[in-house]
C-alpha cells in the first residue's frame, strides 16, 4: 500500500529505525573513524613533543660540553702563562749570573794584564838601567880617556841614576 | 503538503510501514559508515591530503567539544560528531530530489531530542545518584518542581521542533517558490503573447540591443547600467521563442532564481540547524557532566 503519513506526527517505527541508525552511525564512525584520528593525531602530537625534548636535551648537553671545553681551555692557558712566566726568571736569572760571570773574568783578565804591565815596565826599567849605565861609563870613558877604578865607576854611577831617579 | 510517503508495509507486528524518511536515515548512515569507513582506513605518520583534511575537520571536532563541555568530556566527541553529520546530511539528502529530507520528520529530530535528554538524565543519574537526581528537580527550592518537570520535558520537545521546523519550512518554502515562478514565467509569457504576439517580442528585443549599444558608447561599461537592456533581450528572445512555439509550457524562471533562495534554505539551514542541534546537545549534556573534583565537591 501506499500513502502519506501526516505532516506533523511522529511514527514509533521510524522512530525505532532512527534510533538504530543513530546507535550503528555513532558505532561504526567512533570505531572506524574518530578513535584513530584521534589516536594517530594524538601519537605524532607525542613524537613531536618527544622529538623537542630531545632536541632541547641534546642542547642543554652541548652546551654543557662547551663550557667544560672552555674550562679546560682556561686552564691550559693559564698553566701556559705560568710556564712562561718562570721560564722567563729562569731566563732572567740565568742572564744575570752569565753577566757576573763574564764581568768576573774580565775583572781578573784585566788584572792580569795590569800586572803583567807592571812587570814589564820593571822589566824594562832595569834593562834600561843597565844600558844607560854601560852607555855613560862608555861616554864617560871616551871623555876623561882615563881608566877610573871600578869603584869609583860604580859609585859615580849610582849617584848617576838616583838623580835620574829623582829627576823623573 | 504531505508528510513522508510511505512505500509500503512489512506485514509483521501490525504492520511496519516503511516511508521515505526511513529510508532516507537508512541511505544517510550507510553513506556516513561507508565515508568513515573509508577516511578512516590507512592512516598513516605521514598524512596524504586526503587524511590531513579528514585529522583537521576531526581536530576541530574534538577542539569544539573540548571547549564546550570540557577536557574530561572529550570522550563525547564521537557521539556528538555522528550526530552532527547525521543531521546535517539526513537534511541535505533532500537536495537530491530523490530522498526527502529525514529531519523533515518530526519522528527522527523527536528520536535524537529524546536520546539527549536520556543521556542527559543517564550522567545526571551517574553523578549524583538516583534519588540525587530526583531530588535535582526539587532546587533551588521545592516550589520549583512542577517548573523544573515542565523545562525537563520541554527541552526535547523544542529541539525537536527547531530541528524539524526549520528544515520542513524551508522546503515547504522552496516547494512554494518553485510551483509561484512556474505560475509566473508562464504569465510573463503570456503578457507578452497578449501584446502583440511576434511584434512585441521584436520590439523588445531591439529596445535591448539598443539600450545596450547606448550604454556601451554613453557610459563606461558597467553592470548595472547594463542590467535593463540584458532583461529586455532575454525578454524579447523568450518571447520570440514562445510565440514560435518552442518555448511554450518551459518555467524558465525556475532556472538560476532558486538556486540562490536554495543556498539559503536547504544548504545553510540544514549547518545551521545541524550545529544548533549538536551544540545544544553539547551543552546540555555537559552540564550533566561537571569535572570529576566539583562532581566530588557537590
Amino acid at each position: 500500500m501506499s500513502g502519506f503519513e501526516s505532516i506533523v506526527g511522529v511514527n514509533p517505527w521510524t522512530a525505532l529505525a532512527t534510533f538504530c541508525n543513530m546507535i550503528i552511525t555513532f558505532l561504526i564512525l567512533r570505531h572506524f573513524l574518530f578513535k584513530p584520528v584521534k589516536k594517530m593525531i594524538d601519537d605524532r602530537q607525542q613524537e613531536i613533543d618527544g622529538m623537542y625534548a630531545d632536541a632541547d636535551r641534546a642542547k642543554a648537553e652541548a652546551k654543557a660540553l662547551e663550557q667544560d671545553y672552555r674550562k679546560h681551555l682556561d686552564a691550559a692557558k693559564s698553566e701556559r702563562d705560568e710556564i712562561l712566566r718562570e721560564a722567563v726568571v729562569r731566563a732572567q736569572a740565568k742572564e744575570r749570573e752569565i753577566l757576573a760571570d763574564a764581568n768576573a773574568q774580565a775583572d781578573a783578565i784585566r788584572e792580569k794584564a795590569r800586572a803583567d804591565i807592571a812587570q814589564e815596565r820593571k822589566k824594562a826599567v832595569n834593562e834600561l838601567k843597565n844600558d844607560i849605565s854601560g852607555i855613560a861609563i862608555d861616554i864617560a870613558e871616551k871623555v876623561t880617556e882615563k881608566e877610573i877604578s871600578e869603584k869609583d865607576h860604580e859609585a859615580l854611577i849610582e849617584d848617576f841614576i838616583r838623580k835620574m831617579g829623582d829627576a823623573s | 503538503m504531505n508528510g513522508p510517503k510511505i512505500y509500503f508495509e512489512i506485514p509483521i507486528f501490525g504492520g511496519i510501514p516503511i516511508t521515505q524518511t526511513i529510508v532516507s536515515s537508512f541511505v544517510v548512515m550507510v553513506l556516513l559508515c561507508c565515508a568513515g569507513f573509508i577516511l578512516g582506513r590507512k592512516l598513516q605518520k605521514r598524512p596524504t591530503r586526503v587524511q590531513v583534511v579528514v585529522e583537521k575537520l576531526v581536530g576541530m571536532l574534538y577542539n569544539m567539544v573540548e571547549e564546550t563541555m570540557g577536557k574530561h568530556n572529550s570522550y563525547w566527541t564521537p557521539y556528538i560528531g555522528a550526530l552532527f553529520l547525521s543531521s546535517a546530511c539526513g537534511s541535505l539528502i533532500g537536495m537530491t530530489g530523490i530522498l526527502r529530507s529525514a529531519t523533515s520528520d518530526l519522528s527522527t529530530t523527536l528520536t535524537w531530542a529524546l536520546m539527549t535528554s536520556v543521556l542527559v538524565w543517564a550522567c545526571n543519574i551517574r553523578t549524583s545518584g538516583f534519588f540525587g537526581w530526583l531530588k535535582g528537580f526539587a532546587e533551588p527550592v521545592a516550589v520549583m518542581l512542577p517548573m523544573n518537570i515542565v523545562s525537563e520535558i520541554a527541552q526535547p520537545i523544542s529541539m525537536a521542533f527547531r530541528h524539524f521546523g526549520n528544515i520542513m519550512g524551508g522546503g515547504v518554502l522552496m516547494s512554494m517558490l518553485y510551483s509561484a515562478l512556474a505560475t509566473a514565467s508562464a504569465a510573463l509569457l503570456g503578457l507578452i503573447a497578449s501584446l502583440g504576439g511576434v511584434v512585441a517580442a521584436v520590439v523588445l528585443l531591439c529596445l535591448g540591443v539598443v539600450w545596450l549599444v547606448w550604454v556601451q558608447l554613453k557610459h563606461k561599461p558597467g553592470i548595472l547600467r547594463k542590467i535593463p537592456g540584458i532583461l529586455f533581450c532575454v525578454l524579447g528572445a523568450l518571447g520570440l521563442l514562445q510565440t514560435l512555439g518552442v518555448l511554450s509550457g518551459v518555467p524558465f524562471l525556475e532556472v538560476g532564481i532558486p538556486g540562490v533562495l536554495s543556498l539559503y534554505f536547504d544548504v545553510f539551514s540544514a549547518g545551521v540547524q545541524a550545529l544548533v542541534f549538536s551544540l545544544l546537545t553539547m551543552v546540555y549534556v555537559g552540564n550533566a557532566c561537571p569535572p570529576p573534583e566539583e562532581g566530588k565537591q557537590s
